[in-house]
């Protein structure tokens, strides 16, 4: 089902915590809400499942304004982060919970609670207690819980924070892989963009109660609109430095490496003050536009090793390269920045 | 510098001596120092009390209950007397009529003692010399008897009057007269030719002792009294409608409550239902009895509208059993609102999130998240409350005193008026002991019961779930 914030306003007291906001989740889709601590992404949920009463705007499940309804009449399916299994009950009663509160009746929930078990592969835990589950199993009983009674949305708040790193790539897949079985129209919301990358279909990123940029992960990832979003998106993370464009070429002050950009973006920043984005990727031994610096840093991560170049004035570039590399902390390299593929933001962080 | 260090040293060895008597306290205060022996250092004091205030008392409330112990025994050791009632006892305890008949009689004996008393109280050195020479060691059973003897001598005194004086101090008898020991009575009871067979002199020994003895009487009295009955009811009556409409009841309303509501309301509620609890317990319980009474608030508020004035709170034992559950309640629903308030503080709000979303309503929430999750603090607060109900009788004693006619006298209560504080002065430590030993005995026996009922190992089993 579709969903539509339409000018979404949220305070708490004098704090207006989101303002504005429009966002259209097209049904079927799973979309994330990426963002740091404070931006307003949990908010976002809250108030999509009715649990936070909106100040201002509209939210529509479908056709139906829901602005008014509240959380116990929305027929939302909400995922917390602490996956708040009621720790009384079995695993049955918590997935059957919302059903016996719909009154139906013993033999439907035992139907509705079996296939949805089944689904999510806890058949055999459903006479055990919360307690006597691992952080995985809770895992899916909280989203058995959240998909038995067929929401019109599924809210995954933080799902995977709580579980430890193997767990939460095998939940990545599962989530992904129910949510698209279903077909149900899921938010995610998260503050990790590997996950937003890997389990949405788009993902809209907040800052300071505003969405920043919505788009299919590798859309966001090659074209992101302001340094914010390209510094949210890939890891290791993107590498700025600062300069001046002449003559549609980009010259590092320190080095005085001259890195040309192409010919729209020199037109538009000529003689003018911008920051360029350089991905790790693109910061190669023998290729490109060589640049001179001393590595600071190296971690190794298997396949590919990360080497910090820091350069005179103390801007650093990241490198990431296949593990045959030689170099050592310490030093002098030349390796080249492929310009092409160099991002290139106006003073006031927007994309040129 | 060399100088001063060679003093010290030389002062050090002058004074060695001295401190001899200070280093083995040195090596005892290290010991103290040893974290091992610390704890038992500072248990101690902890220790000294609970044996003397707790251990001693309950100990000591035990022996009591198998006493006969009261104003009347006394506490220590006590002594044989012969009187009215332990004639009686005589007669209808032991069935010996005839006997206590015989040591109730007077006896007038020309003896020793007799004869110097009569010397001392002026009486002629001749009659008595001669009533000494002619009588001494005679017995007899009337004062008519040895007044005749007294009148065959010849240096007999010449009034009537004289003669009586003289006779009274030969008048004997073990009545009324305390004897440190059981040997020391038979003896004198042999004196007057009363020779008793085993069996008598058992019976005697029993009726004449006035100091306490071991008995299980005080159970037996207390299940053959209706009045025991009538206070168990009572007891009963006032521990559970206490603590189910108040203790728990009113306290888990409060607390409900109060967690929906926003922080500063909640915050002032709960605080005004603090303050019955940090009244003085008198002055609580004197406001109460100014509602009351027939000059007081409820009275002068119904005046007005052709209602007499009355005691509203002694008037029946309905308004009593009312204003005496109404002053416990609201104190005791205090304690209980702050413990299951902090327990429903301490569920996860996630969790009240997640039942929303469920489609919980509130009376759901509270049916299915709320109450399950309050188990252990309602376990606590029954078996505390109903214990410290069983126990306490202050407000009780304050408002009514158990009035009016005994209606609103609980077990505890009574307990206190027979060994300790009644309108007669006559009080039965024994007696009430055992009525003390019951309480005990059944307070235990329910914390056992609730232990069991709510499963408490479960309970303080650590959490499964964080």
């Amino acid at each position: 089902m579709r969903i539509l914030l339409d000018n979404f306003t949220k305070k708490f007291g004098t704090l207006t915590v989101i303002d504005q906001m429009d966002l259209e989740i097209h049904s079927g889709e799973m979309i994330a809400l990426l963002g740091g601590s404070g931006c307003g992404k949990s908010t976002t949920l809250f108030s999509i499942c009715g649990i936070h009463k909106i100040n201002g705007g509209r939210i529509l499940f479908g056709d139906k304004d829901v602005t008014n309804i509240t959380s116990q009449e929305r027929n939302v399916g909400v995922v917390f982060q602490s996956f708040a299994l009621y720790p009384h009950m079995t695993v049955e009663q918590n997935i059957g919970f919302p059903l016996k509160l719909r009154k139906e009746s013993a033999s439907e929930v035992k139907r509705k609670v079996d296939e949805i078990a089944e689904m999510v592969h806890i058949e055999a835990l459903i006479h055990r207690r919360p307690g006597e589950l691992s952080g995985g199993q809770q895992q899916r009983v909280a989203l058995a819980r959240a998909l038995v009674r067929r929401p019109d949305v599924l809210l995954l708040d933080e799902p995977l924070a709580n579980l430890d790193a193997t767990l939460r790539l095998e939940m990545r897949s599962e989530i992904r892989r129910i949510q698209q079985e279903t077909g149900i129209t899921a938010v995610l919301v998260t503050h990790d963009q590997v996950e937003a990358m890997s389990m949405c279909d788009r993902i809209a990123i907040m800052d300071a109660g505003k969405i920043v940029q919505i788009s299919e992960p590798r859309e966001m990832y090659n074209n992101p609109v302001s340094d914010f979003v390209a510094g949210f998106l890939g890891s290791p993370p993107i590498a700025f430095l600062q300069g001046r464009i002449t003559d549609g070429i980009f010259v590092e002050p320190s080095t005085g490496t001259k890195m040309p950009v192409n010919a729209d973006i020199a037109k538009r920043a000529n003689g003018g003050e911008v920051r360029v984005g350089i991905r790790p990727e693109f910061f190669q031994p023998g290729a490109g536009a060589a640049i001179k610096g001393r590595v600071s840093f190296i971690e190794s991560q298997g396949r590919e090793t990360l080497y910090n170049v820091t350069l005179p004035d103390g801007n650093i570039l990241r490198s990431i390269q296949g593990s045959q590399s030689s170099a050592r902390i310490g030093d002098e390299v030349e390796w080249g920045v492929d310009s092409s593929q160099m991002l290139v933001f106006g003073r006031d962080g927007m994309r040129l | 510098m060399g100088n001063s260090n060679a003093e010290i040293a030389a002062s050090g060895r002058v004074s060695a001596p001295d401190l001899r008597g200070g280093a083995p306290q040195l090596t005892r205060l290290q010991k103290i120092g040893n974290s091992r022996h610390l704890g038992l250092y500072l248990m101690a004091p902890a220790f000294l009390f609970v044996v003397l205030f707790f251990v001693a008392p309950v100990l000591l409330t035990g022996v009591f209950g198998f006493t006969n112990m009261s104003t009347a025994t006394g506490i220590s050791g006590g002594a044989y007397l012969a009187n009215q009632s332990s004639m009686r006892a005589l007669r209808d305890k032991h069935d010996f009529g005839e006997l206590a008949d015989q040591i109730n009689r007077v006896v007038f004996t020309i003896d020793e003692a007799g004869l110097e008393a009569a010397a001392q109280a002026g009486a002629s050195a001749a009659t008595l010399k001669e009533l000494n020479a002619k009588f001494f060691g005679q017995s007899f059973g009337k004062r008519r008897d040895v007044e005749r003897a007294i009148k065959t001598l010849d240096n007999r005194p010449s009034s009537t009057r004289a003669i009586k004086a003289i006779s009274k101090h030969f008048e004997r008898s073990v009545f009324n007269i305390r004897f440190d020991s059981a040997d020391d009575l038979l003896a004198a009871l042999n004196k007057f030719g009363i020779s008793l067979d085993p069996q008598q002199q058992a019976a005697v020994i029993d009726v004449t002792y006035t100091g306490w003895v071991f008995t299980t009487d005080n159970f037996k009295r207390m299940i053959s009294l209706p009045d025991t009955r009538t206070t168990l009811y009572n007891t009963l009556f006032y521990v559970f409608t206490t603590l189910i409409l108040f203790n728990v009841g009113f306290a888990l309303v409060l607390a409900i409550s109060t967690h929906y509501m926003d922080a500063a309301p909640a915050g002032f509620f709960r605080s005004v239902w603090l303050l019955p609890r940090i009244t003085p317990p008198v002055l609580y319980v004197l406001m109460w009895k100014w509602l009351a009474w027939d000059t007081g608030f409820i009275s002068a508020v119904l005046g007005p509208f052709g209602i007499a004035p009355k005691n509203w709170m002694l008037d029946s034992p309905t308004n009593a059993w009312t204003f005496i559950i109404l002053i416990n309640g609201m104190v005791g629903a205090s304690m209980g609102m702050l413990i299951f308030a902090s327990a429903i503080k301490a569920i996860p709000t996630s969790l009240f999130y997640a039942s929303e979303v469920d489609g919980a309503t509130r009376a759901q929430q509270i049916r299915h998240i709320i109450l399950p999750q309050l188990r252990f603090p309602i376990l606590f607060i029954t078996s505390y409350q109903t214990l410290s109900l069983l126990t306490s009788f202050e407000f009780i004693l304050l408002a009514t005193e158990g009035g009016p006619g005994g209606s609103t006298e609980v077990w505890a209560l009574s307990t206190y008026f027979k060994a300790l504080n009644n309108y007669a002065g006559s009080l039965e430590y024994g007696y009430g002991a055992a009525l003390a030993l019951v309480l005990v005995v059944v307070g235990v026996a329910m914390s056992i019961l609730y232990l069991k009922l709510f499963d408490f190992k479960t309970l303080t089993a650590p959490p499964k779930i964080e």
